[in-house]
């Protein structure tokens, strides 16, 4: 899952970072079949994941 | 004895129809001056109004705010609800509801109403300790422009669990309250 993916990336980020009203990213599912993105980023200090290191 | 006038008629026919069963039937005004009826199409006494329910369970990606799916429609007075979404071809104010359950207590479950002109109503979950669930309840009224403004439910958990689907537990549910 995308999330795992991220916190493996960024060990440092805890739930409330993507908690969608009060955090500083946001990851969404349209449930569309398109799976999980990223629809918001705005960590002040993380860069977003590129999608090399989220393959 | 007051004067009946009718006014603003440009052409055709106004009729006063009184019901076909033997009776008295009284039409009271009241002191005001407003409009007392309008088209059945806008009334909200008969707008659109639905109700669907999750039926089969909808997967919820940890830290991930998943459009939870609602499958099976109880009813659908104006057809206006597909693929989870309702799409009101009636403009106006509508009373909405969505529940969301999920079979876990620590899973900082919250809902959303999201509209695609980007307003959002939400809401947060209340803990049911026996059986171990979580559930989230918005009720709020959106007004809609009968033509692009829709609405669909989200749901944000920490952790991943499934919906707890059934009528009586994972639900959407919408009405005109008040035309535009």
């Amino acid at each position: 899952m995308l999330y795992d993916k991220i916190i493996s990336i960024y060990p440092e980020l805890s739930e409330k970072d993507f908690n969608p009203f009060t955090g500083t990213i946001k990851l969404k599912n349209d449930s569309d079949g398109k799976g999980d993105y990223i629809a918001k980023w705005e960590h002040p200090t993380l860069a977003k994941p590129t999608e090399e290191q989220l393959a | 004895m007051a004067q009946i006038s009718i006014a603003g008629d440009t052409s055709g026919a106004i009729t006063i129809a009184a019901p076909s069963v033997a009776g008295t039937n009284t039409l009271t005004l009241p002191a005001n001056t407003g409009t007392v009826l309008t088209t059945a199409s806008t009334f909200g006494g008969t707008g659109p109004a639905f109700s669907a329910y999750n039926s089969a369970a909808t997967a919820l990606s940890a830290g991930t705010t998943t459009k939870v799916l609602f499958a099976t429609k109880e009813f659908d007075t104006n057809s206006n609800f597909a693929s989870s979404r309702f799409t009101p071809t009636v403009a106006g104010y509508y009373q909405l509801n969505a529940s969301v359950f999920v079979s876990a207590n620590d899973a900082v479950l919250l809902t959303v109403i999201s509209q695609g002109n980007g307003n959002s109503k939400s809401g947060s979950a209340v803990n049911i300790a026996t059986p171990s669930q979580q559930c989230s309840v918005i009720s709020t009224i959106m007004y809609f422009n009968g033509t692009t403004d829709y609405a669909e439910v989200y749901a944000y958990s920490a952790s991943a669990v499934n919906t707890l689907n059934g009528t009586q537990y994972t639900y959407f549910q919408g009405a005109l309250i008040r035309s535009a």
